[in-house]
């Protein structure tokens, strides 16, 4: 199997230090974002009396909500890719805050979708894909667990949200919750602030010695680049010499980078994701009343999702861990497949448990196969795209995503209202996750042994240019030892060796 | 997003069925119900509930008995209970002609009939209780039935009461007793006990009741200028009309929509829930109020509580929570200026050295280089 991607970021991620400040923001973004949709239910039965509407017309907040927060994926994308991950979240959570402040003073529903739903739901989009994002920028050997830290937020948010929420509704009723919630999303900026830009430091250049070594210097490096550049793989730093020659489609592809359709893994990925997502939520938003359906009381059934969340908060951090060991790391395409259609047996097997202890068993399972398929949801996407690419890609997955993790419960629930049965919900479920893992798996066998290949080729194709630079160097080293002193050969000689590497990383894409 | 799918409804059978069930705990599973058509010209049925322990007799028991008056509408078989239809009501064979004549002239009503029996167990001090809810006029039989293993318990003295006032009983069986009574207005429910004087006394109470309403435990929470809607619900019996109280320390007012048309408004959305909209809250609106639901037999209550806070009372943890925002920000951004200098300090340090250290190599270099030049 191919080793772990090397970084294609120009630099080596500090993989610790600030990166874990960055994670703990990361996780609380992560958190507000995934958790904020589900607490809001509570506020639903009042809502209803208040403005006299039906249950459906009151879930249309929490479904515009969502599918902004998702569908915003690609305006994120664009917007970190034009100003960097810190400002984007800043602005996030302060969109955030306004939409609930001004959601407090609403006197319509229709003012509430706009307010709760597209207002609120923006800014957590803003807030989602940037943390995602600056993880891979902070981290390339730690990343799993990283990944994992970070997205066990969401349930640790979720344990504090929801009654929270309860307290505050209690207090202030609706209108002050709205207020106080609006604040306290207002912390998002806190996390914005944590995600302290990286600046792409070339790892192997030593300090500068003089003005005119620099210059020297440099000319030099762009030379090698373009003699070593493939046609197909530009280095980063001729991007920026080249500028004049770009045309319109390029420029696009500096905002967002449609290439990635040509891109085999990101295809298999998105594939799989999409699949997955039609059975990924339905069952946890029918776990409560399947439980009153057949007979237990209403707090029981509350616990059930208690126990589910406490289970994926252990669960996560320790995929992480395990996805972050050398054994898995460099099969993490497999781990993740095998997560996926683990989650699917679950749900398969669910309507065999009978009574509160089978289903206090299955929302174990559920919790634990949830947990590892979203610790490792964006981690597999930067392992297949790289870091560098990695903004784009996830405004896109996100934006695709959307349709089928709308369609997902409702589709649910057209089946328990056709059969009167909750199994054939969890046999539906279960069957797509089966086979989005399934499929996952055996494209990823076929994607690994091409990448092997490929590797390959490269290599053979690197120890032809080899022997012809040789020669050249020699030819070169000649007419510039009577020209330099020998101590500053040495930085040019990492240089070339630096570029080397870094143009290995993006063929390797 | 869940889709809204209707829970079933359990109906009213079967939850009878559950409150007849014997303390001593038993399932009723011997419980059943039949109805039979008695003849061409008239029609009777009697719904009977009996809830026995497993030893007990498995055998239903169903007993028709028929009423010789002229029925008011056609013939009609079922008499399930609280179901409003206009059929007969079924009088035992020991009322006396009087009341078999004012029966008649309720006729017209709704009367259904119902019967509950208790279970004693042998032992006294624990003393047996039923709830009983009535919405409408009932005629109601209760009974006291001894277990069979404790028939050797002889010389027992039976009484009915309630309050201070014996009923007069009939003995059914012979471990059983039990009173018929009328309720057709609100005096006539209490609590009614039988107690069986022997060695020890046994006793059971039946407490004859009407729907509770559900109110709301927690205080709605609102706002001054803003509106508040309140919500009464009775659950399963239909009241014939709803009124609502404000409670201004003792004394109760009635809230009359039309009076005070902009300041509340009372609507239904079905019979059994009520709606009271109050708005423009002022903080005079703070308190207590009562949702009243009139049945047949009485009224009864439902609590609710209203809080009227000001906009300042969510400002203050508002304002609380944004200093904290803004606080911590400034922190991370001061913490990430104080690093940066001291990085550029250190850097600076650093290139300083190297500079010092390569000038010195660069005229080493040059030594050298004129060295090898003049060896040249």
């Amino acid at each position: 199997m191919s080793p772990p991607v090397p970084s294609d970021l120009g630099y080596v991620p500090p993989d610790g230090g600030w990166g874990w400040a960055v994670v703990f923001g990361a996780s609380v973004s992560v958190g507000f974002a995934y958790t904020f949709p589900k607490a809001f239910t509570i506020y639903f039965k009042e809502l209803q009396a208040v403005y006299s509407i039906s249950y459906s017309q009151i879930a249309w907040i929490t479904s515009i909500m969502c599918a902004t927060t998702y569908g915003g994926g690609p305006i994120s994308s664009i917007l970190v890719n034009r100003y960097g991950s810190r400002p984007v979240v800043i602005f996030g959570g302060l969109l955030c805050g306004i939409g609930m402040i001004s959601a407090a003073f609403c006197t319509s529903i229709l003012q509430l979708y706009i307010c709760v739903g597209f207002i609120t739901g923006f800014g957590l989009a803003l807030n989602l894909q940037p943390s995602v994002i600056i993880i891979g920028k902070y981290f390339l050997k730690r990343r799993p667990i990283a990944n994992g830290l970070a997205m066990a937020g969401s349930p640790v948010m979720l344990c504090t949200l929801a009654p929270l929420n309860q307290f505050l509704f209690d207090n202030f009723g609706w209108r002050g919750s709205f207020l106080i919630l609006g604040a306290i999303l207002l912390n998002c900026c806190v996390a914005g602030a944590l995600f302290r830009p990286i600046r792409a430091v070339p790892a192997s250049v030593k300090p500068q010695v003089t003005e005119e070594g620099k210059d020297a210097l440099k000319k030099e490096v762009t030379e090698e680049a373009m003699e070593m550049s493939s046609p197909t793989n530009v280095p980063m730093e001729n991007k920026t010499e080249e500028e004049g020659g770009k045309d319109c489609c390029e420029k696009i592809n500096q905002y967002l980078d449609f290439s990635l359709f040509k891109h085999r893994g990101f295809l298999i990925y998105l594939i799989g994701n999409v699949l997955m997502f039609l059975g990924f939520f339905a069952p946890i938003v029918f776990l409560a009343p399947y439980a009153k359906h057949i007979g237990i009381d209403e707090y029981s059934a509350a616990f059930l999702l208690s126990i589910l969340a406490i289970v994926d908060m252990i669960a996560r951090p320790t995929t992480g861990i395990i996805a972050n060991s050398k054994w898995v790391r460099p099969r993490i395409q497999y781990f993740f497949s095998f997560s996926i259609a683990f989650n699917g047996t679950c749900h398969l097997l669910c309507p065999l448990a009978s009574g509160y202890t089978g289903l206090v068993v299955y929302s174990i399972f559920f919790g634990l196969a949830f947990g590892m398929v979203c610790a490792m949801l964006f981690e597999t996407l930067m392992d297949l795209v790289g870091a560098a690419r990695f903004t784009s890609a996830v405004g896109l997955v996100t934006i695709a995503e959307c349709c089928t993790i709308l369609l997902g419960p409702p589709i649910g629930g057209t089946l328990i209202d056709t059969f009167g049965d909750y199994k054939y919900m969890f046999i539906k479920c279960g069957a797509v996750m089966v086979l989005a893992g399934t499929f996952l798996f055996i494209m990823n066998y076929y994607n690994y042994r091409m990448l092997a290949k490929e590797e390959k080729e490269r290599k053979a194709k690197e120890e032809d240019l080899k022997s012809v630079r040789t020669e050249n160097e020699g030819r070169n080293n000649w007419n510039r030892e009577t020209a330099q002193d020998g101590p500053e050969l040495e930085p040019l000689r990492e240089e070339q060796e630096g570029l080397k590497k870094e143009v290995n990383g993006t063929n390797e894409l | 997003m869940p889709a809204a799918f209707s829970a079933k409804r359990p109906g009213r059978l079967p939850r009878l069925l559950l409150l007849c069930l014997c303390l001593s705990g038993g399932s009723p599973a011997d419980a059943t119900m039949t109805t039979q058509d008695a003849s061409q010209s008239l029609a009777s049925s009697l719904t009977k509930m009996q809830a026995g322990l497993t030893e007990s007799s498995p055998e239903p028991m169903t007993t028709i008995q028929t009423a010789n008056w002229p029925t008011q509408g056609s013939p009609s078989d079922h008499l399930t209970l609280g179901h409003n239809g206009s059929t007969p009501a079924l009088l035992g064979p020991d009322l006396t002609t009087q009341e078999f004549k004012q029966a008649t002239k309720e006729n017209m009503s709704n009367v259904t009939f119902v019967e509950y029996e208790v279970l004693l167990p042998g032992v006294s001090g624990t003393s047996m209780e039923k709830n009983i809810t009535l919405d409408s006029a009932t005629i109601i039989e209760l009974s006291c039935r001894l277990d069979n293993k404790y028939s050797h318990l002889k010389s027992l003295q039976v009484t009915w009461k309630r309050g201070n006032e014996t009923i007069r009983h009939i003995d059914k069986t012979e471990n059983s007793w039990s009173i018929q009574l009328k309720i057709l207005d609100s005096s006539k429910l209490g609590n009614y006990r039988c107690i069986l004087k022997g060695e020890e006394e046994i006793s059971a109470i039946f407490y004859l009741q009407v729907p509770k309403i559900e109110g709301k435990e927690k205080p709605i929470v609102s706002y001054e200028g803003d509106s508040a809607i309140m919500i009464c619900k009775s659950f399963g019996y239909t009241p014939i009309a709803w009124t609502w109280y404000k409670i201004n320390g003792s004394e109760q007012i009635a809230i009359n929509d039309s009076l005070v048309a902009d300041k509340y408004v009372i609507n239904s959305v079905s019979a059994n829930v009520t709606h009271l909209k109050i708005l423009k809250l002022t903080k005079e609106d703070d308190g207590v109020y009562w949702c009243e639901a009139a049945f047949e037999l009485g009224r009864s209550k439902g609590n609710l509580k209203l809080k009227v806070l000001s906009l300042m009372v969510p400002l203050k943890p508002f304002l609380a929570i944004v200093a904290e925002v803004v606080i911590l920000v400034t922190i991370v951004f001061l913490y990430e200026m104080y690093s940066k200098k001291k990085e550029k300090c250190a850097e600076d340090e650093k290139e300083f050295d190297q500079v010092e250290q390569l000038k010195s190599e660069e005229s080493n270099g040059l030594e050298n280089s004129s060295a090898r030049n003049r060896k040249i």
